[in-house]
């Protein structure tokens, strides 16, 4: 696919010549926003911050085998002087760290790999995945692409890369999500998007090369002083601000559970409407355009670590996980040959997009209300005739932008005949032991057999409540489900999960289905979580039997 | 003195009139939007007007002291005139007959208002007139808004707080008048202080429940909204759900019946909602069996003296 002018004219292509500028503006802004810290503006905050940088950094340090010495000497040294700083030392104690930071965050932008990349980049992604084996790689990879479908609201979406500034904001479930997407970016002829990668995601030189250069900027995820915080919230800000097309995860991680997300973070995307305003009492009326993407895939890369550790912590997740399939680049090869045989494919659906407050937007560009009518996204600002500036409202805003942005993964949430089946087994399986807790559940239900005829019949009832909700609008069901038949829709399910899973998540013995790894049907089923109770009603006439 | 900025109240009932005075004895500035002309006198600072448009040009505040279902049709037709810059409070109490929405539900679902109130409280038009002591609570989370509201309401007689809660201030508002109604036929039937403490003991423990579990926070209940009020229906043997309580125990229940519809609608949505996310609502649904004909008082009472006799 080659890129068009649209694409080329992205302001992302500018990137290199405004790096230093941008670099100087986010460290000035961040020493000028801490200047107030807990309410209070005095030196003592400038004392605060970096007191506050110094202790986690030691505590972290400290807890890091083989940790630079250097650094942790360094930190200390900075904790014992600070209370002897005056004004002037602390500020420049507090500029030196923020530009050190800006710099080891700032990303790269290389329009000719860009281009590179675009043209070839499902070959590109091959040489990501294999370079072991080149000739393969290269040929799994091309039909890769093709197993990759780009659908929804992209017309609409493309529209409006002229008017203003993108935000996509995609659900998370996996390591590749970023790649993907990235390629589904051009695929759909949008332009390229920049985005915050976790730094372990870089420890490969070759993914990091390419992750840069698709306009990543690194996030340590390590760091957990506020410094660093408003370095990155300052940067996603200031990049908007510029027109810099911009990709967030709300969800903060990958999806442990892989339920469709619901509780978004909303720092980054509060970065949205902290731009949006930025720009209105600078008179640029230049919208911000928020696009809500779900990326759906039948089977998950990283899926058996992802569900341990949901289970294990029991929501307290691990907040990174640098030693899954993702490193492993043999099992990510694998991974991609598998997907390649399957009948279906991963879908990733651009939902419609929406202004920082949640509207809907038109083709053109304008908000509308639930009547139908034109709204004006800066009024929403105002107070008594003047844009006014209020912390507390906008977090407020930024709440109910992120109900919408949840909404709209649930609603382009594109159900595929591997969630289907493994929600249908678990649900047979909570019927069969009610009462049983999920960990008990989990335990017992291995090797149980579900008659085939069994299955085909739940299928039938329960195809039909999902083309039903679908019409109503309230979820998206892939094509598979939508023109094949039960039995056709299940066998593909069984198919997909015997595929590349360590563990069988459910094999077919004769006329029976036998289920293998429990923990990853739960996770797949997972995927209809937000569905269960009607999805029950409809294909047992009965409520959810937890 | 120095006039205060604007305000439009939508409705021009005895209620809307009732807080006009107030804003306007607090140096606000209040336009009265009806649908025909008014007789009513009004104070200085006040003016009306059947204009709609000019209305909410005129103010970017605006109060909705319209009942459920006017709020809600009131909004359909103020929803073109509506921006991103106008505020909302809504007084309406219950749930919409028609759409089982709060008021603060019916602004986000049919206009683009964000900044979204609700007031609450055991205050009546009535009170508010003659100066009667009284309290309200204002749920919002845009704080600079509840806040707002509280400098242009409270007096000396009134006061007035505020909470972030908005829908658990909707919620235990309307519950509180709901189960005014089983402790007011406890004490109606001269059951003794005992019945009644456990009756209201009992109503405040499904308050809380129905709040927390239907999207509210908790210990909302226990405030203003929930714990205030009905403490102040049952001590001053006032409101819409006393009078009911006093009708039903007498057996009247076509007086009962006609006194509140919207009080009536709203056990009945409210019983519903719970069902369907699994709350017990025991009281609930007895006063919405009550009013519906289903048993009588004594019956009802009886039922829920026995399901009491188990661990609080």
């Amino acid at each position: 696919m080659s890129t068009t002018f649209q694409t080329r004219a992205a302001p992302i292509f500018q990137f290199n010549r405004h790096r230093e500028d941008i670099q100087r503006e986010v460290s000035r802004r961040v020493v000028h926003e801490l200047a107030t810290f807990g309410g209070l503006k005095s030196p003592r905050s400038y004392q605060l911050v970096l007191n506050d940088a110094a202790y986690h950094e030691i505590r972290r340090l400290e807890k890091t085998p083989g940790a630079s010495g250097a650094r942790l000497a360094a930190w200390h040294n900075l904790a014992r002087r600070l209370g002897r700083m005056d004004a002037t030392a602390l500020e420049g104690e507090l500029e030196d760290l923020a530009c050190f930071y800006v710099s080891d965050v700032v990303g790269n932008f290389d329009p000719r790999v860009y281009r590179f990349a675009s043209k070839v980049l499902p070959v590109g992604l091959g040489m990501l995945f294999n370079t072991t084996d080149r000739t393969s790689g290269l040929t799994s990879m091309r039909d890769l692409s093709e197993r990759i479908r780009v659908e929804g609201h992209t017309e609409h979406v493309r529209g409006l890369v002229e008017r203003g500034t993108l935000v996509v904001v995609p659900t998370h479930s996996s390591n590749l999500d970023s790649i993907v997407l990235g390629w589904s970016l051009v695929a759909a002829g949008l332009p390229p998007a920049t985005y915050g990668a976790g730094k372990n995601l870089f420890s490969n030189p070759l993914i990091s090369f390419f992750m840069r250069n698709l306009g990543a900027y690194r996030v340590d995820r390590r760091l957990r002083h506020e410094l660093y915080k408003q370095i990155l919230k300052t940067y996603s800000q200031v990049l908007l601000e510029r027109g810099f097309h911009s990709l967030f995860f709300p969800g903060g991680t990958r999806s442990r559970s892989n339920a469709v997300e619901q509780h978004l973070k909303l720092g980054l995307m509060g970065t949205a409407l902290s731009a949006f305003q930025s720009r209105v009492s600078r008179g640029d009326a230049r919208p911000i355009y928020i696009v809500p993407v779900t990326i759906n895939y039948p089977l998950v890369l990283e899926a058996e670590t992802l569900i341990e550790d949901h289970l294990k912590e029991q929501g307290q997740a691990r907040y990174i996980i640098e030693d899954d399939e993702f490193s492993k680049i043999s099992r990510v090869t694998q991974y991609a040959v598998k997907v390649m045989g399957l009948n279906t494919n991963m879908v990733i659906r651009y939902g419609a997009p929406l202004d920082v407050f949640g509207n809907p937007v038109a083709p053109d560009g304008t908000s509308v209300g639930p009547d139908g009518s034109v709204v004006d996204p800066r009024r929403y600002l105002y107070r008594d005739g003047h844009p006014v500036v209020d912390p507390s409202r906008d977090r407020e805003y930024t709440r109910m932008l992120g109900e919408a942005v949840g909404a709209a993964f649930l609603r382009e949430t594109v159900v595929l005949p591997s969630h289907l089946l493994a929600w249908l087994l678990m649900a047979r399986e909570r019927r069969a032991s009610p009462g049983l807790d999920l960990f008990a559940l989990l335990r017992t239900s291995s090797g149980d057999g579900h008659g085939l005829a069994d299955v085909y019949s739940d299928a039938t009832r329960m195809k039909a409540a999902l083309l039903a909700m679908s019409a109503q609008g309230r979820l998206q069901v892939d094509d598979f489900i939508r023109d094949r038949s039960p039995e056709e829709i299940v066998d593909e399910g069984v198919r997909t999960f015997g595929m590349y899973h360590t563990r069988p998540v459910v094999e077919r013995q004769g006329e029976l289905l036998i289920v293998g790894a429990t923990k990853l049907l739960h996770y797949y089923a997972n995927r209809l979580e937000h569905w269960t109770e009607d999805l029950s009603r409809a294909v047992y006439d009965e409520g959810d039997p937890r | 003195m120095t006039m205060g900025p604007q305000w439009t109240i939508i409705g021009d009932g005895p209620w809307g009139r009732a807080l006009a005075r107030v804003l306007a004895a607090n140096g606000q500035r209040v336009l009265l939007l009806g649908v025909k002309s008014s007789r009513h006198k009004l104070p200085d600072g006040v003016s009306h007007t059947t204009d709609a448009e000019r209305a909410l040009g005129a103010s970017e505040r605006l109060i909705m002291a319209l009942s459920m279902a006017d709020t809600e049709k009131a909004l359909e037709g103020l929803a073109p005139l509506l921006a991103g810059h106008h505020r909302v409070v809504t007084t309406a109490r219950g749930l919409s007959p028609t759409t089982a929405r709060r008021a603060s539900e019916a602004v986000h679902r049919l206009t683009c208002v964000r900044q979204v109130a609700a007031l609450a409280g055991a205050a009546d038009a009535e009170g508010l007139r003659a100066d009667k002591p009284g309290a309200l609570v204002v749920g919002s989370p845009f704080d600079a808004w509840a806040r707002e509201i509280q400098g242009a309401l409270i007096r000396p007689h009134l006061r007035v707080y505020t909470s972030a809660d908005l829908a658990g201030v909707e919620l235990a508002d309307i519950m509180a008048h709901i189960l005014a109604i089983p402790v007011s036929i406890a004490r109606a039937l001269k059951v003794g202080a005992a019945t009644e403490a456990t009756a209201l003991t009992r109503a405040l423990a499904e308050c809380e429940r129905l709040v927390t579990g239907l999207g509210g926070q908790r210990g909302t209940a226990y405030g203003l909204a929930g714990l205030g009020v009905l403490t102040t229906l049952i001590f001053e043997g006032v409101g819409e759900g006393w009078r009911i309580g006093q009708a039903l125990a007498e057996g009247d229940l076509e007086t009962a019946q006609g006194i509140d519809t919207e009080l009536a609608h709203g056990a009945e949505a409210l019983a519903g909602q719970a069902a369907r996310v699994g709350l017990e609502a025991p009281m609930l649904k007895a006063v919405a069996g009550l009013l519906a004909g289903k048993f009588d008082a004594q019956q009802a009472l009886d039922a829920l003296m026995r399901r009491a006799a188990r661990a609080e």
